[in-house]
């Protein structure tokens, strides 16, 4: 059995540079794992320890994904082994684009029974691929999974929804995105960045993505509010009792 | 642009027939159980959900129906099993979602907005001809005034998909705090040393009449406070009249969240923090000797 953990490589938000005419600059931007895709990676692995299942990572992004640094790093975080699709349309996919691919690449996989997908990129944050993706494979699909537990031929799945807390029996397979708190990710340490050097990188061949969903016209930072940047001088004491009487007045 | 269908279950995603109503001249509605749905041209209703199917269980065939009315946009709200809809019928339709922040119609042409990069960007795009589904988040549509009374109804006849099983619903506990309505906010960060420490901040937010809501560390690092008080591009959005960030960096993800504060006040003892860029007023100083100062000559 496979238990599939995709993820997503995209610039660091923190990064990223706003030019005077509001475009952005990647230029100094380093690409990295999605903050809330680690936690498919750590789903995954906990998954496949209790399901002796082997753990595969899987990302759709840029030729740039296959370096080493990208495929070292995701390694060390508890897959066993990584498959890639590159193709230089890819990082600029939108959702259905990005799930289109996966289910080719997952319907090359065999015995995949379960894939975890985080709960948004750190660039789009649709919050849609797994759902997409569930649809296309036909699988059992759900979002906002909180907790997951293997119970025989199926699974059961804590959901946490606005308003209530669901328990769902899910039978494989199945494409499960998770809330941003399911897990703490693993840190890795020496010994896995020295593993994870060892472990196959598979480059899969599924074809170019299909057409997008829509042109795009700009990308932009948003209109900034005017600030007025005061910082209130002197002790604490003192800069409180300023800043209580601004507030005093509103 | 010819037709919308609105994919709704509830009050919150009903009320985008509303503002579906000024974009197109035919406004169609998918709802679970019940009635018409005012404003409406046609309801097609499909099965209200035996307790233990989750209603996204009927995706496959609204997006049927959906498929077969082929509109130029479909809509589904921003709650989560409105999006887990969204995705499938998208799916089923060949299709993307986009968190639309805005759509603008020009003859054929839908021109949508949506976030990215954690809040950095304002991504502008032109939909490809055939279907779009857009996710909208509440109070995102303009209403119009036009009040039209329900349509017609159809009844559709749907079999839930099988694979998922219902077999506990706990309702949680109700939400003590609206952060998206809330005039005034006052956030935690990681600028607080101890759990107990909060308490300095509640008491400041009692004084002002604010709600408390916090940054992404404090509700899913250390777990202070729930998750429906955390504040950033996952968490809620807000806009008050007054945000006073109290020990908060200022990450983008965190900026995102409450960025649109008519007024934004810092208080943080790193005088080079993210947060000053984006303040009206700053302080730099220890949030242990600020704010009970600050509390106290409220």
């Amino acid at each position: 059995m496979k238990i599939i953990a995709c993820f997503k490589v995209s610039p660091e938000s923190q990064d990223i540079q706003t030019r005077p005419d509001r475009t952005l600059s990647l230029d100094r931007a380093v690409w990295k794992i999605g903050a809330y895709d680690l936690n498919a990676i750590e789903a995954a692995r906990q998954l496949g320890d209790q399901m002796a299942a082997t753990v595969t990572g899987l990302s759709a992004g840029g030729p740039d994904l296959a370096s080493p640094k990208l495929t070292k790093d995701a390694l060390s975080r508890g897959l066993d082994e990584l498959s890639l699709v590159t193709d230089p349309a890819l990082p600029a996919a939108d959702t259905y684009q990005t799930a289109e691919i996966l289910a080719r690449a997952i319907a090359q996989t065999e015995d995949a029974q379960v894939v975890f997908v985080g709960a948004g990129s750190a660039d789009g944050y649709n919050q849609q691929v797994g759902n997409i993706l569930g649809g296309l494979l036909g699988w059992s699909t759900l979002n906002a999974v909180h907790a997951v537990t293997p119970a025989g031929d199926h699974l059961v799945v804590e959901r946490l929804l606005e308003d209530a807390v669901e328990i769902v029996e899910v039978t494989l397979p199945a494409v499960l995105s998770l809330t941003s708190s399911a897990n703490t990710p693993r840190i890795a340490g020496m010994k896995d960045i020295l593993a994870a050097g060892k472990r196959p990188v598979t480059t899969l061949d599924v074809g170019a993505p299909v057409a997008a969903g829509a042109e795009l016209i700009s990308e932009l930072a948003p209109e900034q509010v005017d600030r007025r940047h005061v910082v209130i001088p002197g002790p604490a004491a003192e800069a409180a009792a300023t800043l209580a009487t601004y507030l005093n007045t509103l | 642009m010819k037709s919308i269908w609105v994919v709704t279950h509830d009050s919150l995603s009903a009320d985008l027939v509303a503002g579906a109503r000024a974009l197109a001249p035919f406004v169609g509605a998918v709802t679970f159980g019940g009635e018409a749905v005012p404003g409406a041209d046609l309801t097609v209703i499909a099965p209200q959900p035996p307790a233990d199917v989750p209603l996204e269980a009927y995706a496959r065939p609204i997006a049927d129906r959906l498929a077969e009315a082929a509109p130029d946009l479909v809509l589904c709200g921003a709650d989560l099993q409105s999006r887990l809809l969204a995705g499938l019928i998208a799916a089923r339709l060949k299709t993307g979602v986009r968190n639309a922040t805005s759509i603008t119609v020009a003859g054929d042409a839908v021109t949508v907005t949506r976030s990215a990069h954690g809040g950095l960007a304002v991504v502008t795009e032109t939909l490809a001809p055939g279907v779009a589904v857009l996710v909208i988040a509440p109070g995102t549509l303009p209403v119009g005034d036009d009040t039209r009374p329900a349509g017609d109804t159809e009844t559709l006849a749907a079999v839930p998909a099988p694979g998922l099983k219902v077999t506990e619903r706990r309702p949680k506990p109700v939400s003590t705090v609206n952060l998206a309505t809330a005039s005034r906010v006052v956030g935690v960060g990681r600028g607080f040393a101890a759990e107990a420490d909060l308490e300095l901040a509640r008491a400041l937010a009692a004084k002002l009449g604010a709600e408390v809501g916090c940054s992404r560390p404090i509700a899913e690092g250390v777990g202070w406070l729930p998750g429906d008080r955390y504040l950033g591009v996952s968490g809620a959005t807000i806009k008050p009249d007054v945000y006073v960030a109290i020990g908060i960096s200022g990450q983008v993800q965190h900026m995102a969240g409450v960025g649109r504060a008519k007024v934004i006040v810092a208080i943080n003892k790193d005088q080079n923090a993210p947060i000053f860029a984006h303040a009206d007023y700053g302080i730099v100083g220890d949030l242990y000797e600020v704010v009970p100062a600050l509390t106290a000559a409220l």
